[in-house]
């Protein structure tokens, strides 16, 4: 099992949510954050006071998968979250031991 | 053990359940807890008299304290017993205890039980609140009548009676404390019915309050019949769902969970689905909401109840404010209780005045009020005066939400603004909307003046500006007031909601100038929402489109607003910062088309231009182009001109390019090239009309959205030849662009033996700016140079050798003297921003337009 987390462009987000459901993804994690990599903050102005925007609004999608999904799953969020534009986001993926669902106390793959 | 009482424990839940189906628990609550009360008082008695009989013991007296001392016992209240004893002899009294509880408890009922001296039990209610408020609706069971006399006397007299600004500032804590517990928006969607906001505790809050105050226990009996009776009705409400609440889940459950509101919607005779529950809901809302407003109001008279001191101090202040109103022991009053009746404006003078000396009316003025409703009808809507007197008090803004809040609660506001009526508890069944649609848009207007006071300065600097800009803040808070009045009508609720302040606002006598704007927010107020958090604000064509709808600044200041106060007054945890980011990012963005004029003259909009399209094009060629013409493209050309581009546009899917012109003045031509999009393609056009000695006077470049580029050239030639240049051009270019013959050769063969030479002429300076201020999206270069034929080509070549993508030109010439304006982005969609590739860039565009430079050229070959 895989963790998937991916942090898109917030306008994005229907769409790769869209795309992850149409290929059978179940659930989801979805969090507002706020951050910068190379796409850095800016400043506006208005009225000749300043406004900084230094950390940007980004989502962050997280979801738990089995191993054949993963290229799968990834190369949807790659598609549908892709605007060729710097600041499109990451994709990171890594390793989860164990899953269990509180409820039922299903583990594994039953659980995800 | 089992049947000490004569019931066993099964024997006694099925009793319970008969009972709850023979008195109906829903249509008369209050007579199941009665009964369910009266069950438990003989099984209790039964228990203490068995006791007695079993264990020598003083005499004592048995007690019903709290909720059952008042005799509402729902199926699974607690039960809470006092055993009050002589002083003396309170070591015999564990083993008496003992046998009273057990066998109840075998049962399966909730009963505790404390044992007390009468002197205990005064000392101790003076020093813990819920130990008093447990002893006001103490009831007697069995034992020593005695006992209970006394103390009831010497509690009355001693305690409850004295100091009640005391107890009521005990009271209000303890309110406040509980209700911050439920605060979580949560709680709002499932609430505490007994301990949240206007829940059946707060009831009661207010109850002893009377009790202590005006020493009664008929509650009723302070207030008008028909607050009362709407209070009771409220309360039937509250006790019916509590009742189905602990039967369904049977548990002390006094939650109204998502679950067990759709198991209770139809067993109290609401239609089964989201329907039902939202009905139910809203009639939830509405019953604590009145709850919670009796609470509130009756706390706050006993909080300000004036001392002696000042009562005689007040009595001088006693003062006339008009003929009609005065004021008195810091209270408004009314002095002729007719004056409503007679005068039906002055109910709107009196809110006025209830702002402006920030005072609150006394009890029998608000009963004046409602009996005043009546008088409220067409004539009062459209009265100049009343709708001035209402606009003057949202405009000053002081308070403004609370005198709302106040108007609501009296049911003025509803007869005033009668489709506010309709939006009165409406609910939705949904985890986002926390608040009923009436009080979520006065918190709306309330979060709005809070932002005008400057409480959210530090953190929203910018918001707080922009309200302080406002010429006419109270036509916004009035927007905020009506912004949702569109909810649970048929069809979309922002556009029914427009039409309906449409009305309003011509009922109430608007000027168009405040109307126009009402209209416009409340069809629209959910635009910003969708546009900031859905939309790519990246895009030009997203921004441009947004403000285009938007229309002026104005109106994109006051949506901001509105957007704020509506997320914000859905719940605490509704506006984040992250939000506001995008918002503002929104905002400024627009701001900057409308400052810098990009849109800043009336323009037709994009679906305008396409109405007038349609008288010269069919509605499946419009509906095919419609999506991939872009604003600023539809802003330049007229519909004729774009009907006939479409046309080319249609044919170059056969062809690979296509070239039209028109000559005017015989030695000047507009000509129009519509092809595929490929990379180099603007500098391959100027290239081959400087073959051909066309001089480029102006140009437009477009590319819609299906990569189609449709180019308008307004160019010159002096020999008068320019028919057959133009058709020299059009071979030209098609050679270029289909690849066949590579522009240098051409260019090369052209200039040896036509011999293009370079002319003497007086110099112009180059200038070149690169500005990255004035566009969101794109780096506008800006070239001032000596025009020569050519120099179009030469600088949009340099500019795509740097990898510069010309989104938008505008060519010019005064005299020699070129001014060119280019609006690009490098090959990832991005502006150019780093000083060294500006430099860069500068350096080679200046290069460019020094002649001798040009030699370049011939250095190709």
């Amino acid at each position: 099992m895989k963790k998937i987390e991916a942090i898109i462009k917030p306008f994005k987000l229907d769409e790769v949510k869209n795309a992850l459901t149409k290929i059978g993804v179940q659930g989801m994690t979805v969090t507002e954050v706020k951050g910068f990599g190379r796409q850095k903050g800016h400043t506006e102005v208005y009225r000749g006071a300043e406004y900084k925007i230094d950390f940007l609004p980004k989502v962050k999608i997280e979801l738990i998968t089995s191993e054949e999904m993963v290229t799968q799953v990834i190369e949807t969020i790659e598609r549908a979250a892709k605007t060729g534009k710097i600041g499109d986001g990451k994709i990171f993926i890594s390793p989860v031991e164990e899953v269990i669902r509180i409820r039922t106390g299903e583990r594994g793959r039953d659980a995800i | 053990m089992q049947f000490e009482l004569g019931v066993t424990k099964n024997g006694l839940i099925d009793t319970k359940h008969l009972m709850a189906q023979t008195v109906s628990t829903h249509s008369s609550p209050r007579d199941f807890l009665r009964q369910h009360s009266d069950m438990v008082d003989s099984l209790v008695r039964k228990a203490f008299q068995n006791a007695q009989s079993q264990v020598s013991s003083p005499s004592v007296c048995l007690m019903a304290v709290g909720g059952y001392g008042r005799a509402e016992l729902a199926p699974h209240s607690d039960i809470d017993l006092l055993l009050l004893y002589s002083a003396s002899k309170k070591e015999v009294l564990p083993p008496l205890v003992e046998k009273i509880l057990y066998p109840l408890w075998d049962l399966g009922l909730d009963v505790s039980c404390s044992s007390r001296s009468i002197i205990e039990c005064l000392k101790m209610a003076q020093s813990d609140l819920h130990i008093k408020t447990g002893l006001i609706d103490g009831r007697y069971l069995d034992g020593e009548y005695e006992f209970f006399r006394n103390l009831y006397g010497l509690f009355m007299r001693k305690t409850l009676h004295r100091k009640v600004r005391n107890f009521a500032e005990a009271l209000t804590k303890d309110l406040h404390l509980r209700h911050q517990k439920y605060e979580d928006p949560n709680y709002a969607l499932e609430p505490n019915i007994k301990e949240g906001e206007g829940g059946l505790r707060d009831f009661q809050v207010g109850k002893w309050i009377i009790r202590a105050k005006y020493k009664t226990d008929r509650w009723d009996s302070i207030l008008f019949p028909d607050h009362s009776r709407s209070l009771e009705k409220s309360l039937q409400f509250l006790w019916a769902v509590r009742n189905q609440l602990h039967l369904l889940s049977g548990r002390r459950q006094d939650d109204l969970t998502f679950e067990l509101q759709e198991k209770i919607g139809p067993t109290l005779g609401f239609p089964q689905g989201t329907e039902g529950i939202e009905e139910m809901m809203r009639q939830y809302h509405l019953a604590t909401q009145r709850i919670s407003n009796f609470v509130h109001d009756i706390l706050e008279r006993a909080l300000y109840e004036p001392s002696l001191f000042k009562k005689a101090l007040s009595f001088l202040q006693r003062r006339k404010i008009d003929e009609n109103f005065g004021m008195a022991d810091g209270e408004l009053n009314l002095l002729d209780p007719v004056t409503f009746k007679r005068d039906p404006p002055r109910l709107m003078t009196l809110f006025h005045h209830c702002q402006t000396y920030q005072i609150k009316m006394d009890f029998r003025t608000e009963e004046a009020v409602m009996e005043s409703l009546p008088f409220i009808d067409d004539r009062f809507r459209t009265s100049g005066e009343v709708n001035e007197t209402f606009l003057s008090i949202l405009k000053k803004g002081e308070r403004a939400a609370n005198l709302l809040r106040k108007m609501h609660e009296l049911g003025f506001l509803s007869r005033y603004i009668p489709e506010f009526s309709e939006v009165e508890g409406k609910v939705h069944y949904d985890l986002y909307h926390v608040h009923p649609v009436d009080s979520h848009s006065i918190l709306a207007v309330e979060e709005l003046e809070k932002l005008r006071r400057g409480l959210y300065e530090k953190e929203y600097p910018l918001l707080t500006s922009l309200i302080r800009e406002l010429e006419n803040p109270g036509i916004l808070f009035l927007t905020a007031l009506l912004h949702d009045i569109g909810k649970g009508k048929e069809g979309n609720h922002s556009l029914v909601g427009a039409e309906w302040v449409e009305r309003i606002g011509t009922r109430m006598g608007l000027a168009s100038e405040d109307k126009d704007p009402m209209v416009f927010l409340v069809g629209h107020h959910l635009s910003m929402i969708e546009t900031a958090f859905r939309r790519n604000l990246q895009d030009e064509q997203v921004i441009l489109h947004f403000a285009q709808k938007v229309k002026n600044l104005n109106q994109l200041k006051m949506l901001y607003l509105l957007t704020f106060a509506d997320i914000k007054a859905v719940g605490p945890e509704a506006w984040t910062a992250w939000k506001n980011t995008l918002l503002m990012e929104l905002f400024l963005k627009t701001t900057h088309f409308f400052e810098r004029g990009a849109v800043a003259e009336p323009f037709l909009t994009g679906d305008e231009i396409i109405q007038k399209l349609r008288e010269s094009l069919s509605p499946e060629i419009i509906s095919e182009y419609a999506d991939r013409l872009p604003d600023r493209y539809l802003s330049c050309y007229s519909s004729a001109e774009i009907a006939r581009h479409i046309e080319m546009a249609r044919s170059i899917e056969k062809e690979l390019l296509l070239v039209e012109w028109q000559i005017e003045k015989e030695a000047q031509a507009k000509v129009t090239v519509c092809t595929k999009d490929r990379y180099g393609l603007f500098s391959k056009m100027t290239g081959s009309m400087f073959l051909n000695r066309l001089n480029i006077l102006q140009a437009q470049i477009h590319t819609w959205e299906d990569g189609t580029v449709l180019d308008t050239f307004w160019v010159e030639d002096g020999t008068k030849d320019i028919e057959r240049r133009l058709q020299q051009f059009k071979k030209d270019l098609r050679k270029i662009v289909s690849g066949e013959v590579p522009l240098k050769d051409l260019l090369f063969e052209r200039i040896e033996s036509n011999g293009i030479k370079q002319k003497i002429i007086p110099r112009v300076s180059g200038v070149v700016k690169i500005n990255n201020q004035d566009s969101d999206f794109y780096t506008i270069v800006e070239i001032t140079g000596e025009d020569r034929l050519g120099i179009l080509y030469e600088i949009t070549q340099a500019l795509t050798d740097h990898g510069c993508d010309i989104h938008f030109a505008r060519i010019s010439t005064l005299g020699n003297r070129i001014v060119d304006v280019f609006y690009v982005q490098d090959e990832w969609g991005e502006k150019i921003e780093e000083k060294q590739k500006t430099d860069r860039l500068k350096q080679i565009l200046l290069n460019r337009l020094t002649p001798q430079e040009r030699i370049t050229l011939k250095n190709h070959s």
